[in-house]
Parts: C-alpha cells; sequence; structure tokens
C-alpha cells in the first residue's frame, strides 16, 4: 500500500579514524609553482581539487597558491630541508599542521548517503582521485574521494568531536532501515 | 464493518482493523485508514470547535488543507502534538486522539457562547475592544486574550523523537504524484535523467486514487497507477510518498519534509521521525493539482457539510460514505462526478444545487437518471442542525432576485466553489500570476526558476488533457538540460472533463449581516468580516488579510483566499486581479521544529569544539563555559566549593605558587615569507622590524575606522617568520581579515598565512614558581631571567616533545605558555602537573584568568571593547608605532571624533561601600539628575579580587583619563553606588613580579 | 541556498562555502594620510547601497580561500557574473540590466 523506496543496509558506513601522519600545507605563488615542483621534487596539480601521487606522498591542490602534502614520516625532514633550500631563489611557505587535522575514513555502501547528511556539495559527481575542502554540518572539511564508497574527511581537531556525533546520529537513523 | 464503510470499496486492508480512541472512546478503523475517515466510518463528523466561537465543525477535506479538523495526537510517551490534522494523520494501533478547543466537552462547550455573542467579534475586535483604559491592558485584556487564544494544548515534555536532514541533488524534481507528476517524470526518466518523484500522501496516484472507474490505456485508473508505479522504479526514478515540498527557494532548491514514523505502530529503532531534504535540481516541475473551494453561505461550517472532492476520495479512497442522504451544492462540474459516484456505490443524494443557470446536458441527464433532483439557479440560504446538519434552505435566483426557500433535509451537504490551482510553491519563487477570466482563477504567468508547471496546476481538467501536459512538461524539463526522449501519450476513457466558475458569498434573502457565512474557517472570518474590513478603510488584500485575519491560520489560506478575494472585489468594486492575492510564503504546511532542527540538539544543538586538555578537565569536575564555539574550562571546583571561593583559592594559588591554564584555543597565525615583517608593520599598529628573533610583542590590530579589533602576543620565530596569537573568538576573523589585505590589497607582497590554533596545544603556567615547575622539563635552552627574560620565544623541547616556548604573562605573574604538537597536549599538561606537585600546582580556567588579568588591567577585546574603543581610549596609546607611515586604521585615529577628548575612556572603578559591581551597569557623574540621567559610561569588567582583598571593576567612562580620582554613581534598584575612578593597574602597578 | 560560481574554482557551489564581504571595487588609498577627513569618510563608511545590480565581493572561505567579485542584482538575488580579484569591472550589458 505504501511505497517508501528507500534502500538501506543493515552496515550502512564504516568510520575509523585514520593514525597520525606527516602533513603539510605548501604556499608559493602560481607562476613559481613548477620551479619549486622541481626544487621539491613534487608534482604540483595545478587544478583546484586534484591530486597527484609521487612516492607515498600525496598532493592536493586546495587554492591557486595552496598545497596540502601528505608525507611519511621519513620524508618529512627531507622535504623541509628542500624547502629551506629552495626558499632564497623560490619564496614560499612550508607550514607544518600534521596535528591541526584529524582524518576519519568513510567507508561502505552509505558512505555517500552519510555525506549528504552534513555536506550540501554534490559529491556523488566529485570524481574518484580527487578532493575538496567543504562544509560538512558547519565544519570546514576536506573530503578525498578515494573509490565508489570510500571518503577520507580531514577535519580540524576541535570540530572531531561534532563531527562524529553527528556522524553517529546518521549512522543510527541509517541502521533502522528508513 | 462500521456502520458508513461499504464493504469491497477503497484502498483501505478490510482486513487490518486498528484501534484508536477519540475524545477517550474506542473506535476501529483499517490500515489505510486518516484519522478522519475512520472517525466517518464511524459515522463520526463532529472533530472539534472553532477557533474564536467555538463552533462545531468537521472535516471539511480530505487532505492537508484541513482548517477544521485539528486533534490532539499521542503517539505515545512524550508523544503528544497538537493540531494534527486528522485527514493527514494515518491510524495506527492505539493511536491516542483527541479534540481541541472546548471546555468541558465537545458536544457541550461553554466557550460556544462566543458564538452567541459574534456581533462583538467581528474583524477589528482586538483593535476597537481592547484599547481604552490603558491601565485594563496588563490586568485584564491581555490575560483574557492570553487565555482565550491559541489553538491546542502545547506538548508538556520534550520530543522523544529523533530527526533527520539530507542533502539531493538530482536533475529533475517532480512535485506531486498524481497523474500529471507521474506522466512528466516517466518522461523525463526516460532520458535517462536522474529524476525524484515525491508526493505529500501515503501513496502516489492523486486524484486517480479518487477516481477509480476512469479507465488509461485499456485499464481501470487503479491498475494503470500500479504498472505506471513499477515502470517509475523500473527507470530508477526515486519515489518519495508521505513527502512534503514546503518551500521553493532561490536556484531550484525545494525543502521537503518526509514522515517516517508517524504511521508505524511499531518504528524500527531509531527511526527518526521525519527528515528534512534540501533538494538542488536542475528542473523542477509543480504537479501539485489543484485545491477545491467552499462555497460562502450562512452555515456553511456545519459539521457534516464538506467538499464535494473530499467525499469522493473518502468514498473511492476509504471506502466510507460521508452520509445516508446527501444533498450537493455546486458551481462546479466536478461535483456532479462526486454525487454519481456516491449514488453508484449504493447511497443516496436528494438534489444537487447548482448555482448556475446552465448545466452540460449529460451531466443533467447522468443526475436524472441515478434520480437526483437537479436544480439549475438556486442558491442555499441556510443549514439546520446543530452538532451536524440536518437539512438546507434552498431558493431560486431569478435575474439577480433571491425567491423564498424551501428546507431539503440532509444528513451531508457536499459543496464545490470550484477549484484554484495550488501555487504556493511557485508563489515562493516571486513567480507572478494570470487572471484567467474564463475560469475565474489566478494561473502561473512569468517563472523566474528553471521550472515546469503541469496539469490541474496550470488550471487543467480531465485526465486526458493532464496526462498529455504532464509527458509536455517532463519532455521540456529534458530538454532544458539538454536531454531528449520520445513522447508518450495516453488513452483515456470515461474521463471527467469540466468547468466551473468562481463566486463571492452565495445570494440569500435575508439579512447579510447577520449570516455565519465563513470563509476562512480555521480563523472564523466570514464574508461579513471581509466587507467589514472593506467598509472601514481597508484598501489592499494585504490590510484586509490582516485586519480579518482571513488566510492567516495553519492553512495559510488554501480554501479561503480566493473567496475572500472575490468578496473583497466585490466590496471594492474591481475585478479580482486589480486586487491581487496576498503572498505565501513557506512552508507548504505547518512544519515540526524538529524538522528544521534536525541533527541539531541534545550535544550536538551547536558546534561546540574541544581542546587537546578537554579531557582532562571533563574528568577533573571542570564546570564549562562557552567561548565563541570553544567550551572552556571555567573553574575547577572542589567538593562543597561554589564558583566565588573556587576562583578565589585558584587566583590566591597561582598568586603564591603556580597554576596552570588551557590556553589551546588563542588563535594562532603562522605569518611567513620575505615581506613578513613588512606585513605586520601594516596590520598592526605596533613597529616589528626591530623586534629581533626570539623576542615578542604586545600586538594591536584595528579596523580601518581606528577602532580595536584584536590583540595578542606575537613572536618572532626568524627573520621571515612570526608566530602571531589572537583572541580565541578573533581568530578566524583575524585571518579572514589578514586575507582579504594581502589577497586584495597588497597582491605584491611575499606573505602566506596558516592557521595553527589547531595545529598548537597550548598551556600556560603562571607564578612565582612556574620556572621551577618547568625548569627541569626543558632540554635546550636557558630558563633564566638573564638568558630568557621577559617577552622572549625559543624552539626547544619540553618533556621530550618539540615546543615553541613563550615567556610571557597574562596574569602579572611570572608566566610561560607552551605550545606542543596538538596530539602531545595531554602529555605535557601531565608531566607539567607531575613536576608541579611539589608548589602544589593549581589548574585554573578562564574566571581566574579574568580576574587576573583585570588585576593588572589587561583588557579583554570584546568585554572591555565593543568595537568604538580605540587604542587610547583603552589606555593601549604606546602600542602605536609612532614613526610608521602606516598601518591599518592609522589615519582614522586623526579623526576629529577621535582625538575628541570627550570620548569614553577606559578607567578603573573601586566602590566605597566595598560592594560589587554588575558588568553593564550604567555611569553617572550627577546622582541627583532628573530622569532620564545623562548617562557617562557603563562598568566593563568587575570582579571580586583576592590579591586586593575587594572588588574591582573596569569602566569606560566619558573623559576618563581626565577624571582619576573622581567619584562617580552607579544607580541601581537597590540604591546608587558610588566609586572612584582609578587606574586600571591595580595590582603590582610597576610589574616587579614579571621579572622574577 | 544559493549557488556561486568560484572564478577560481570554476565550479558553481552551494553558498555555505562563501562569506560576503562588502562592495567590490573599493580600493584602500594608497596614502592615508594625504587624504581629508571628509575623502577618508567616504572611504570608510560610504556605500552604493544598490537596488539592482551590485559589485560586491565574496570569498570561497570554507573552500580554495579566495577573495573575488561578484555581480549580482539585489532585487533579485540573482548573480549576473563571478570574476577575478585582479579582473576589471565587466560592464553590465543593457540585456543584463534588463534582467
Amino acid at each position: 500500500m505504501t511505497t517508501h523506496d528507500h534502500d538501506f543496509t543493515a552496515a550502512p558506513f564504516l568510520i575509523e579514524e585514520r593514525p597520525w601522519s606527516p602533513r603539510l600545507s605548501l604556499r608559493v605563488r602560481p607562476q613559481h609553482r613548477e620551479t619549486l615542483a622541481r626544487s621539491l621534487g613534487l608534482d604540483l596539480p595545478s587544478r583546484i581539487g586534484h591530486r597527484s601521487v609521487t612516492d607515498k606522498t600525496e598532493l592536493l591542490c586546495l587554492g591557486p597558491d595552496e598545497w596540502l602534502i601528505l608525507v611519511p614520516a621519513q620524508g618529512r625532514d627531507d622535504l623541509m630541508a628542500a624547502s629551506a633550500e629552495a626558499y632564497a631563489a623560490t619564496p614560499h611557505s612550508l607550514c607544518e599542521i600534521s596535528d591541526r587535522d584529524i582524518t576519519l575514513r568513510l567507508s561502505g555502501p552509505q558512505a555517500l548517503t552519510a555525506l549528504a547528511a552534513g555536506c550540501p556539495r554534490d559529491l556523488g559527481s566529485l570524481p574518484i582521485g580527487n578532493a575538496a575542502r567543504t562544509v560538512f554540518d558547519s565544519a570546514t572539511v576536506i573530503l578525498w574521494r578515494d573509490g565508489q564508497d570510500s571518503f577520507r574527511m580531514d577535519v580540524w581537531r576541535s570540530f572531531l568531536p561534532h563531527v562524529r556525533a553527528i556522524l553517529h546520529k546518521v549512522k543510527a537513523e541509517l541502521s533502522s532501515g528508513l | 464493518m462500521s456502520r458508513y464503510r461499504i464493504p469491497g470499496m477503497g484502498r483501505v486492508d478490510p482486513a487490518a482493523p486498528v484501534s484508536f480512541t477519540f475524545d477517550g472512546r474506542r473506535y476501529t478503523g483499517l490500515r489505510g485508514d486518516t484519522v478522519a475517515s475512520a472517525l466517518l466510518a464511524n459515522g463520526v463528523h463532529l472533530m472539534g470547535r472553532s477557533f474564536k466561537y467555538h463552533r462545531p465543525r468537521g472535516p471539511i477535506s480530505a487532505g492537508s488543507e484541513e482548517p477544521n479538523a485539528l486533534i490532539g495526537t499521542s503517539r505515545g510517551p512524550g508523544r503528544f502534538e497538537p493540531n494534527t490534522r486528522a485527514t493527514v494523520q494515518e491510524l495506527r494501533q492505539g493511536l491516542v486522539t483527541e479534540s481541541q478547543n472546548k471546555w468541558p466537552r465537545l458536544s457541550f462547550d461553554i466557550g460556544a457562547v462566543n458564538d452567541r455573542a459574534y456581533m462583538l467579534f467581528s474583524a477589528g475586535f482586538y483593535y476597537k475592544t481592547f484599547m481604552w483604559p490603558r491601565s485594563f491592558w496588563d490586568k485584564v485584556y491581555e490575560p483574557f486574550i492570553r487565555a482565550a487564544a491559541g489553538l491546542g494544548k502545547s506538548p508538556t515534555e520534550a520530543d522523544p523523537d529523533t530527526y533527520a536532514s539530507r542533502y539531493l541533488h538530482t536533475d529533475v524534481l517532480v512535485v506531486g504524484g498524481g497523474a500529471a507528476g507521474i506522466a512528466a517524470a516517466l518522461a523525463a526518466a526516460q532520458s535517462g535523467a536522474k529524476v525524484t518523484l515525491v508526493d505529500e500522501n501515503p501513496e502516489m496516484g492523486g486524484a486517480l486514487l479518487s477516481d477509480p472507474s476512469v479507465r488509461i490505456d485499456g485499464r481501470g485508473s487503479w491498475a494503470w497507477l500500479a504498472d505506471q508505479l513499477s515502470q517509475l522504479r523500473a527507470a530508477g526514478v526515486t519515489l518519495m510518498t508521505r513527502t512534503t515540498a514546503i518551500g521553493y527557494y532561490h536556484q531550484n532548491m525545494v525543502g521537503l519534509v518526509e514522515r517516517l514514523t508517524d504511521h508505524l505502530d511499531q518504528p524500527p529503532q531509531d527511526a527518526p521521525r521525519e527528515r528534512m531534504w534540501r533538494v538542488r535540481a536542475r528542473q523542477v516541475i509543480l504537479a501539485q493539482g489543484a485545491l477545491e473551494k467552499p462555497l460562502v453561505f450562512d452555515g456553511n461550517d456545519r459539521p457534516g457539510v464538506m467538499l464535494a472532492g473530499a467525499a469522493q476520495t473518502y468514498l473511492n479512497r476509504y471506502g466510507v460514505k460521508v452520509g445516508d442522504n446527501a444533498a450537493v451544492v455546486t458551481c462546479h462540474d466536478s461535483a456532479y462526478y462526486a454525487a454519481f459516484d456516491l449514488v453508484d456505490a449504493g447511497g443516496r443524494v436528494a438534489v444537487i444545487v447548482d448555482t448556475r443557470d446552465q448545466v452540460r446536458p449529460d451531466l443533467a441527464d447522468a443526475a436524472r437518471s441515478r434520480d437526483i433532483q437537479l436544480l439549475t439557479g438556486h442558491t442555499v440560504t441556510a443549514t439546520g442542525g446543530r452538532l451536524r446538519i440536518s437539512s438546507i434552505r434552498v431558493n431560486p435566483v431569478r435575474n439577480g432576485r433571491v425567491g423564498s426557500g424551501r428546507r431539503i433535509s440532509c444528513d451531508a451537504l457536499l459543496v464545490s466553489g470550484g477549484w484554484t490551482p495550488s501555487l504556493h510553491l511557485f508563489s515562493h519563487t516571486k513567480g507572478s500570476l494570470t487572471w484567467d477570466a474564463d475560469s475565474q482563477t489566478f494561473l502561473p504567468r512569468h517563472k523566474t526558476e528553471a521550472c515546469q508547471i503541469a496539469g490541474a496546476g496550470r488550471g487543467l481538467w480531465g485526465y486526458a488533457e493532464v496526462l498529455a501536459d504532464g509527458v509536455t512538461a517532463g519532455m521540456a524539463a529534458i530538454t532544458e538540460i539538454g536531454r531528449s526522449a520520445v513522447a508518450t501519450s495516453a488513452r483515456v476513457e470515461g474521463d471527467r472533463p469540466g468547468t466551473g466558475s468562481s463566486q463571492k458569498e452565495l445570494p440569500t434573502d435575508r439579512s447579510a449581516g447577520k449570516a455565519r457565512a465563513f470563509v476562512d474557517y480555521q480563523n472564523d472570518v466570514t464574508a461579513k468580516d471581509i466587507r467589514l474590513a472593506v467598509r472601514e478603510g481597508m484598501r489592499s488584500i494585504e490590510h484586509v488579510k490582516r485586519y480579518t485575519t482571513n488566510g492567516m491560520a495553519t492553512d495559510q489560506g488554501k480554501m479561503s483566499n480566493i473567496n475572500g478575494l472575490m468578496i473583497a472585489a466585490d466590496a471594492l468594486g474591481k475585478e479580482p486581479p486589480q486586487v491581487g492575492l496576498t503572498t505565501f510564503r513557506p512552508p507548504y504546511t505547518p512544519t515540526s521544529f524538529g524538522a528544521f532542527a534536525g541533527y541539531h540538539r541534545g550535544a550536538t544543538f551547536e558546534l561546540t569544539r574541544k581542546t587537546p586538555i578537554d579531557p582532562w578537565a571533563e574528568a577533573h569536575g571542570a564546570v564549562f563555559e562557552p567561548v565563541s564555539l570553544w567550551r572552556r574550562a571555567w573553574y575547577f571546583p572542589r567538593p562543597g566549593e561554589d564558583m566565588h571561593q573556587a576562583v578565589a583559592r585558584e587566583c590566591r594559588a597561582t598568586r603564591a605558587s603556580v597554576g596552570i591554564f588551557d590556553a589551546s584555543t588563542l588563535g594562532k597565525i603562522e605569518v611567513a615569507g620575505p615581506d613578513a615583517v613588512e606585513f605586520m608593520n601594516r596590520m598592526y599598529t605596533n613597529p616589528w622590524t626591530k623586534l629581533p628573533p626570539g623576542r615578542c610583542r604586545y600586538g594591536l590590530l584595528l579596523g580601518e575606522d581606528g577602532f580595536i579589533r584584536d590583540d595578542g602576543v606575537i613572536g618572532r620565530m626568524s627573520p621571515d617568520l612570526f608566530h602571531v596569537t589572537t583572541t580565541t573568538g578573533g581568530a578566524a576573523r583575524v585571518l579572514n581579515m589578514m586575507e582579504d589585505y594581502l589577497q586584495t590589497e597588497w597582491p605584491d607582497l611575499n606573505v602566506w598565512l596558516t592557521s595553527t590554533t589547531e595545529q598548537w596545544a597550548t598551556i600556560a603556567l603562571n607564578g612565582p614558581n612556574a620556572r621551577k615547575v618547568l625548569e627541569p622539563l626543558v632540554e635546550g635552552l636557558d630558563l633564566s631571567d638573564a638568558a630568557f627574560p621577559h617577552m622572549s620565544v625559543a624552539e626547544c623541547s619540553v618533556a621530550g616533545l618539540p615546543a615553541r616556548l613563550f615567556r610571557l604573562s597574562f596574569t602579572g605573574e611570572l608566566g610561560f605558555e607552551i605550545n606542543v604538537p596538538a596530539r602531545h597536549g595531554l602529555t605535557l599538561w601531565n608531566a607539567l602537573m607531575e613536576s608541579g606537585k611539589a608548589y602544589d600546582i593549581c589548574p585554573y580556567g578562564t574566571e581566574t584568568m579574568h580576574v587576573l588579568r583585570a588585576e593588572k588591567g589587561y583588557i579583554i577585546v570584546g568585554q572591555d571593547t565593543d568595537g568604538t574603543v580605540t587604542p587610547q581610549d583603552a589606555g593601549l596609546g604606546w602600542a602605536i608605532g609612532k614613526a610608521k607611515a602606516d598601518f591599518v586604521g592609522k589615519r582614522s585615529l586623526s579623526r576629529p571624533d577621535i582625538v575628541d577628548p570627550n570620548r569614553k575612556q577606559l578607567v578603573g572603578l573601586l566602590t566605597e561601600d566595598g560592594s560589587r559591581l554588575e558588568e553593564g551597569a550604567q555611569i553617572v557623574l550627577d546622582p541627583n539628575q532628573d530622569v532620564p540621567m545623562k548617562m557617562a559610561g557603563h562598568v566593563t569588567s568587575s570582579y571580586a579580587s583576592d590579591a586586593l582583598g575587594r572588588p574591582i571593576a573596569m569602566a569606560v567612562i566619558t573623559g576618563g583619563h581626565g577624571r582619576m580620582g573622581e567619584t562617580v554613581h552607579i544607580p541601581m534598584p537597590q540604591g546608587t553606588i558610588r566609586a572612584q575612578i582609578t587606574s586600571t593597574n591595580f595590582y603590582d602597578p610597576d610589574g616587579e613580579r614579571l621579572k622574577a | 541556498m544559493l549557488l556561486i560560481h568560484c572564478p577560481y574554482c570554476d565550479e558553481t557551489l552551494p553558498e555555505v562555502e562563501f562569506a560576503y564581504a562588502g562592495e567590490a571595487h573599493i580600493a584602500r588609498p594608497a596614502d592615508p594620510s594625504a587624504l581629508t577627513d571628509e575623502e577618508w569618510r567616504d572611504y570608510l563608511f560610504i556605500r552604493t547601497n544598490a537596488r539592482g545590480p551590485h559589485y560586491e565581493r565574496w570569498r570561497h572561505v570554507h573552500g580554495c580561500g579566495r577573495f573575488f567579485n561578484a555581480l549580482r542584482d539585489t532585487v533579485t538575488d540573482r548573480f549576473v557574473t563571478t570574476y577575478r580579484i585582479d579582473e576589471p569591472r565587466p560592464v553590465l550589458t543593457p540585456l543584463e540590466a534588463a534582467e
């Protein structure tokens, strides 16, 4: 008689907190991007939201002059040294923000649905392999789309309790099947 | 089987009885019933009392437009809701319902005395009756109005349900799952577009559910409907029932409320009651159909009077006949079909009264063949009965003259005043309307959004036309988004086309002034009220609306607006389009607060930021206070201590030995690049060029208007790197302001800004023993006063953690602020607590921090300043780099009003009687002047000071810096307090303790 | 909730990612000290308060962080265009003005 066409599964999505790892914010004028990239041995994508990966170092272009760098622990000091060396010729800023954000992984068939509970963007159209800085329930977050149903969410540390609490409410809601 | 239920009819499940109560009496309905249909099946029409006159009322509609049948519902403990529409609420086992607005009971209500006194309660009676004398307002009028006002009872318990919200992006959103909406959705879906179809009812189908006799594509309409729905599902269309589009906002955003559990006997655990959807659609198709209007005549509100379309719905959808002996009064063909269905189902229709002189011959024949008396060119002038209609008075109308009346008995009266397209959502977009003279109704004209309007929603009638229009709308929508499909068509047999007219109140042979002819049922507005409003000078329909309250009830004028307009236009002697419609505003139907709140209740009511030290504070009994979005430890009471005692102890311990404080919320910005020092010079008032790396300085930030915006200690880490701190609340604002200048005014500067507020946990140690606590933990730095003097900064290791260590003080004591990567914050805190044991280290909260800084006269931006305080006003003129050519706000510091010596200036206050002033208290210079007194300023900060053994206060007072030693007066309700103006530097004025 | 095209991200995105930042094309005077009190007052406080097309600034604060300019109709709330902070004020064609 009634038609509720929601199709929710019993285990809607998984929330995992990722372990700490080094994270750096790189800023340089767009016209110096290529020069600096060569000096640091990095592939700095020029389009906002695009990512690159070199030797386990992940880079994300967040703004016309802003990149987020995820680097393995052993690579961090090398990068800082290369940055210091390149600074005089190519002014830029490399600031450590490893402790600023905490990363959650959201995965499972309802991961997109869960994100749609708080993010006004059309995340279904976010290409796999891209990322976006946006908003989830009034917190600024960076969403990395790693697969169809697999996302990373970088949240500033102090916002995490709220974001987690909302996600848990969403999880309970989806588990109800309605 | 209930008395009025017809076996074999309707879409209810006869094998699934559902038990519920109404006003304490137990009834049985069927699965699929609404409360209204179930009560009607049991012969109950009387469901409530009206708002103003307490007149007995029954349901007039079968849908969300219902103005009368508003009931209280209880779905279990804590789940009471007032003003539920009985025509919408689905039955569930054990549902408890009650009528409203009656005392002592529904059938005998004392408040109905208002009805006898109706002459007193005409339009604008509030304005007229409660004017004089003025002194009666507080004691007599307002309590009376408050007692009488309101509909239903407010729930008294917290809502135990949860609510959810969701964003949805779709190519095409179709609002309304009737024939037009279904056809549009299917047409659009065949192009491969992502389509969402929503309907407020428990099932899709719209009017088709009430018209089973119509045949489409060779099948009964219900079979056709089932097939269409499975085709929609197969095409991937998202179908959402019980989902109301409540508002249509800019750029095709539509708000939907989905009702998930109100109809369920046993809702699943954690299931939300409602979910708010914020839909962004590339194309919206409005297929909301049309709303039937009542006719306006004396006694048109008696229980048993019902819209003809509603009666048809109760019959066909619920298998309920609304009476044994019905009468019909109409000005539209559609009511004939309701009458025919009723007769064909075994009921009796005594008469069809048609206000029109001419009726379509086929309808007249069909009436005759069913033994229905047909009276064309007639009017209804009265109804009889008390709690239920028992008769109507019918009069012929010839050339505008009303002939003599006669009574016809009936137990139900089906009325139809024609149909008006449901234009609410379209009106939300500010789409313009046009008056259609043929159908005498408003139709949509100019669109402001990417939308299509289909079916009865744009005045079409009959399924063949409506289905074709739905397909056209669907095709138009996908064409707009660059898709295509092949248009289909449907063949309709037994269609029910029709036309009609709009009416003002029906003509009568009696005194129109005495007619109780209702236009707005819920607000008890009569035709007479509207004419009175016009007579009393209301010319705009908006004024008529507000004066009479016509259309202002929770049904938003769904039934009353057009009838009210027709009457107002007649009274004004204008055509309806010249008078115009009032504006419809969201939400379309009453919407729960829960749906708007969504997840934001309880602990997630609003976003709360927590520091790395927060778990320790919580475990150690801290009382918290909100500071911007953060929650901060306010004070740490020991057992038996109140706030005053705890703060006094924390202050004493810090000044005597050492206190520890979580300062992690301070904003931090890394300013880096070859032009960093130039940037700092331009932003802050202070000079930065000569500040060497390893030193820090108090920085003051102004707006261009010269007023203080923020402050904080800024360390120079290297020639090209500054560690800027901001106030807790100012962090985001300051970064935004800096980015603004950097991006838009000085894009040539090679400087980059990074927020590091959350990169660091910041712990402050203050007190004469601070160094002793810290020193054993520090590696790579000589902490002695000579090597690391006041206002120094260094990178070092603290407790084995990489740290940025500041020597600074916000307390007047020897002080350090230790920044470590945030994930190590708790580790450092515990190490310092351990090291501080020997010195009775005392954790303190923000209140003690405030007291200690006030004792030193350090300002808090936003507390001692309010956006109109200059550096000179605050006594911070020393922080201005006078040699600098420019900095943000410098030019304003020489504006005439800024150099005025009588500006309010920050001073200290000490009361003569030792009482503590209230923050915000107003200050006067002469307490003997006449009221209203001239205010000279106000108290900005006030505390009990343990160190001084008396309360201290700070205040801004006109010309305050020139009034040292003068006495000012603070008038309070208990009496006027005298206080002396002093310096703000109350404690250790020479700063000896800082140099320890 | 509006949709706003960020000229740096080249994407049309929900309004909650953005913050309004006042009227556009009001440059800070190169040498404020050379201005009269009246000129400085006008720079600080005098704005057009347009009814209709309005040149204004927005910041993609929860996205790329860039300030940019927009031409928005204050009557219909419709964005005519958005453009980078260093681009000149676009000329309002009669067609757009009519809208």
